[in-house]
């Protein structure tokens, strides 16, 4: 190990265990004694302040993870255990197990637990998991998480239960505790799509109506007692929930009132302030980077400023069908010529608050991931090694004319004047293009021929698999059209790769094949891999039991607790 | 006669004026980059989702199509998919919020409470004290009670929504902490309860538009009290109060209600930042919620309830015209 990396693994150290030691010090676990007296213990109202206008609680149309606000009213056949400094775990959510796979990873069996209920007080049926999919397949209930559907249904030939009640064929409930997929393909991470939303169970036969997800059948330990959009939603205790069977939620707070469309600096005034029911009030919202600063100056808060090790990752996508990045030797210059921390920066003001460097496509968390970089340099990189690269590449003079195309939002102009600098100590001049999200969207994501060389963005994987975080960035099929391949790399290898990683049911076997195509992708020089985003949330002081696992970077809402 | 000619040829003219105001807004929306069917489609969005989600919403036939789909929309409503999960928006149909499942007319509907008692309160409180003190600045011209409320006008006429109400806020709500943080009752649960939630958010407005409504009064009141039917009251031995009171006012009042008229509308469409900052939701944070959401039929929705308030209220200054200035009746 070089000194270099030395330095930076006791510099990781120290900054892991620095923020641990301020997001843990102040959360008490259940039966623990919280710093202002008192345990966390069932009981009590908590509030959830968000700037969202509104809070999806119909499972086919939510793209929440499988560890917020939709878990706190829906189960799914699985779901996921997360923990500070381990690695993300599957584990049974309505399902007795996570899942048997059979016929090489084309058939998954499922069985439900004995004695599981509806809100209403009806038994929780096979059939009423395979109405919840079937019913994600009708357009009017499009917009949420789609991993099953092209594997139950290729090409979206199926188009839901509701006109002319037909049922969805590769879904098998041969009685009402067993449900069974067949998959149009092997695919080993299926266990990991069953804890997406539409896994979750929708009496049978109901659900036709658009605003179901204002009013659903729960499963949850919360039944919906009222919801308005923009201005709240009170969750209340669903009697034929059981504590003792779900394993995987605590369900402590008798009440959850949400509050929605609140403005982000007022939120984060009201938590700083800690009066009254803000003590026991929760901001759904990342503190900003403003923000940041105030809180660190306020001990107070500081103590209930709970900040993720790790997160999404903040990458640079080399447009490989654009003139001279085609060359991989010129892309690998760009390896050392960002400027990793003046993004750190650019992004939370402080490398700790920003997020450790990346060099990994796969993000911690992830189980399998394997640390590696295959260009070492300091985090301020190394512009001399980059000009020498593209000199190599027959550019001595460097690259000019190239366009990096970003959002308008979430600091990104900030964030690209960074890397817009750090490339041009090497030589490469760099003209941002700046959009609005939607017109990002549209320009790179959609077109066929986009203008764009550079783009700069970050990915959260929606599971935690690795698959998660290669495929959807890098298989050809999500080039254009909507996909986020931005790099545009259409490489049959990769592609083939991808397919066959899917394919292994075998963790280790997979876990391995996707290393495999992290190295190979950084080989290749598709994307410069900038930090792991760091997420910080802000709690009242009455407020315990705040988790937030290596991954995903968020708090797990199925923990937490009012300290009485 | 004069009257109701008057009154059919300018609501053709607010008419003619709405269809306008949607055709551009129309046109605008949907020739930019965004396509609302991306957002319905998932993740992740395969092409035949997404054209399913486009099939659904109406947004698979030409903009000009969607454009008189959306008119025909508002005399005989629109139906959007098909059988038993069909949605169906009733006449008048302003559009429908995919992205919340109701339809555009009934989120309004739902928070024009809200965005009314905002505006009117505000409306009150500013109207009063602007007048007030400009009447007051003019009478007492180039003492020191005018230099004072004059530079308190320019703060109120320089100073961002958006700063005055977190200095509000922070002031009122956090540091003295003598009214609500944000939030809003209704008139109808807690009357009491419901001014009490609006007094920060009232005075703020008020604080900006006042400036204005100060400004404007005090120099028209200068202007008037150097006229000659002025000197003519004085001279027949009319009380100062009379004076002022009654003829100099009614003609410095013209132009103020004229603004006055503009501004209300304005503000009656949605106070988009005060609803934002003390968490009321209005009409004006229904519109930001839609831009930041880029929910482009509530944002069409949104835009022509805007034009047709601030339209009718401009009629409404031009028939309250005649009350105030016996010259403008229409005989």
């Amino acid at each position: 190990m070089k000194g270099s990396q030395v330095k930076r693994l006791i510099a990781g150290v120290a900054v892991t265990a620095t923020l641990l030691t301020a997001c843990g010090a102040n959360d008490t676990p259940s039966g623990g004694t919280a710093n202002g007296g008192g345990t966390v213990k069932a009981g009590g109202t908590l509030y959830i302040l968000t700037d969202s206008p509104s809070q999806q609680f119909d499972p086919a149309k939510s793209s929440n993870l499988v560890i917020t606000a939709l878990s706190l009213v829906h189960r799914r056949l699985t779901s996921w255990s997360v923990a500070p400094g381990k690695d993300t775990e599957i584990v049974p959510d309505l399902a007795t197990d996570t899942g048997k796979a059979s016929d090489g990873g084309k058939t998954w069996t499922f069985t439900l637990k004995d004695g599981l209920k509806f809100g209403d007080g009806t038994p929780i049926k096979s059939a009423d998991v395979k109405w919840g999919l079937e019913r994600s397949f009708a357009p009017a209930f499009s917009g949420g998480l789609t991993y099953h559907k092209d594997l139950l249904s290729p090409g979206l030939a199926y188009k839901g239960p509701f006109d002319g009640g037909k049922e969805l064929d590769t879904i098998e409930t041969p009685d009402d505790k067993t449900i069974i997929f067949h998959l149009a393909r092997p695919y080993g991470d299926f266990n990991w799509v069953a804890s997406t939303p539409a896994f979750a169970p929708v009496p049978k036969g109901k659900g036709a109506e658009a605003d179901y997800g204002n009013h659903p059948v729960t499963s949850g330990p919360y039944n919906v007692q009222s919801y308005e959009r923009g201005k709240g939603a009170t969750l209340v205790r669903n009697p034929n929930w059981s504590a003792t069977e779900d394993t995987t939620r605590k369900g402590y707070p008798d009440k959850i009132e949400f509050q929605l469309g609140q403005q982000t600096a007022v939120i984060a005034k009201r938590l700083i302030d800690d009066s009254g029911n803000d003590q026991t009030a929760f901001g759904a919202p990342f503190v900003a980077p403003a923000q940041l600063v105030q809180i660190t100056g306020n001990p107070s808060a500081k103590s209930r400023l709970v900040t993720s090790e790790s997160g999404a990752l903040a990458y640079l996508s080399l447009n490989v069908t654009r003139g001279k990045l085609a060359d991989p030797n010129v892309r690998k210059a760009f390896q050392y010529a960002v400027d990793k921390a003046a993004y750190q920066v650019a992004s939370a003001g402080s490398p700790d608050l920003a997020g450790e460097v990346a060099t990994t496509l796969i993000t911690p968390g992830i189980k399998g991931r394997e640390k590696f970089d295959l260009y070492p340099a300091p985090p301020a990189g190394d512009p001399e090694k980059a000009k020498q690269l593209l000199a190599q590449a027959g550019l001595p003079n460097g690259l000019d004319g190239l366009v990096l195309v970003t959002r308008n939002e979430n600091s990104y102009p900030e964030k690209a004047a960074a890397i817009q600098a750090g490339l041009a100590r090497a030589g490469i001049k760099v003209t941002i293009k700046t959009l609005d999200t939607d017109a990002y969207t549209q320009e790179v994501d959609t077109k066929e021929n986009p203008d764009y060389d550079l783009a700069l963005s970050s990915w959260q994987p929606d599971i935690p698999s690795a698959n998660a975080n290669i495929q959807p960035l890098f298989q050809s099929t999500e080039i254009g059209g909507g996909g986020v391949n931005e790099s545009r790399l259409n490489d049959p290898d990769i592609d083939k790769g991808i397919i066959d990683a899917q394919s292994s049911v075998d963790p280790a076997d997979a876990a391995k094949k996707w290393v495999e195509l992290d190295k190979k992708l950084m080989e290749k020089s598709v994307v410069v891999p900038l930090i792991y985003t760091r997420n910080s949330f802000l709690h009242g002081s009455k407020l315990g039991n705040f988790v937030i696992g290596k991954f995903p970077a968020y708090v797990d809402y199925r923990q937490w607790g009012v300290i009485q | 006669m004069r009257t109701a000619k008057f009154v059919l040829t300018r609501v053709a003219g607010m008419i003619i004026v709405l269809l306008i105001v949607t055709f551009v807004t129309f046109l605008v929306f949907y020739v930019l980059p965004s396509d609302p069917a991306q957002l319905a489609c998932g993740r992740p969005c395969s092409p035949e989702a997404l054209s399913l989600a486009r099939e659904f919403m109406g947004f698979n036939v030409p903009w000009y199509q969607q454009f008189l789909d959306f008119l025909g929309g508002i005399f005989s409503g629109r139906t959007f998919g098909t059988g038993a999960t069909a949605i169906h928006c009733t006449a008048p149909c302003f559009g429908y919020d995919f992205q919340n499942n109701v339809e555009v007319l009934t989120e309004i509907t739902d928070r024009i409470e809200v965005s009314f008692s905002v505006a009117f309160g505000a409306a009150v409180i500013w109207l009063i004290s602007g007048v007030g003190l400009g009447v007051l600045s003019a009478l007492r011209r180039g003492r020191p009670i005018d230099r004072i409320t004059m530079a308190v006008a320019m703060a109120g006429v320089s100073m961002p929504a958006y700063l005055a109400g977190m200095i509000g806020i922070t002031i009122f709500a956090f540091a003295l902490d003598v009214v609500p943080k944000n939030g809003y009752v209704s008139i109808t649960d807690d009357p009491a309860q419901w001014a009490w939630h609006l007094v920060l958010p009232w005075l703020v407005l008020a604080f900006l538009h006042a400036a204005i409504y100060a400004r404007l009064t005090r120099g028209q009141m200068v202007e008037t009290l150097g006229e000659d039917f002025i000197r003519t009251a004085r001279a027949k031995g009319l009380t100062e109060t009379k004076v002022v009171g009654k003829h100099a006012l009614r003609n410095v009042l013209l132009p103020v209600i004229t603004v006055f008229g503009v501004d209300l509308g304005a503000l009656l469409a949605g106070t988009v930042i005060t609803e934002r900052i003390f968490g009321m939701a209005g009409v004006g944070k229904l519109l930001v919620d839609a831009i930041a959401g880029m929910n482009l039929p509530v944002m069409l929705g949104v835009t022509l309830f805007s034009a047709l308030i601030v339209t009718f209220m401009n009629f409404a200054v031009d028939l309250f015209y005649g009350a105030l200035d016996p010259r403008a009746r229409l005989t």
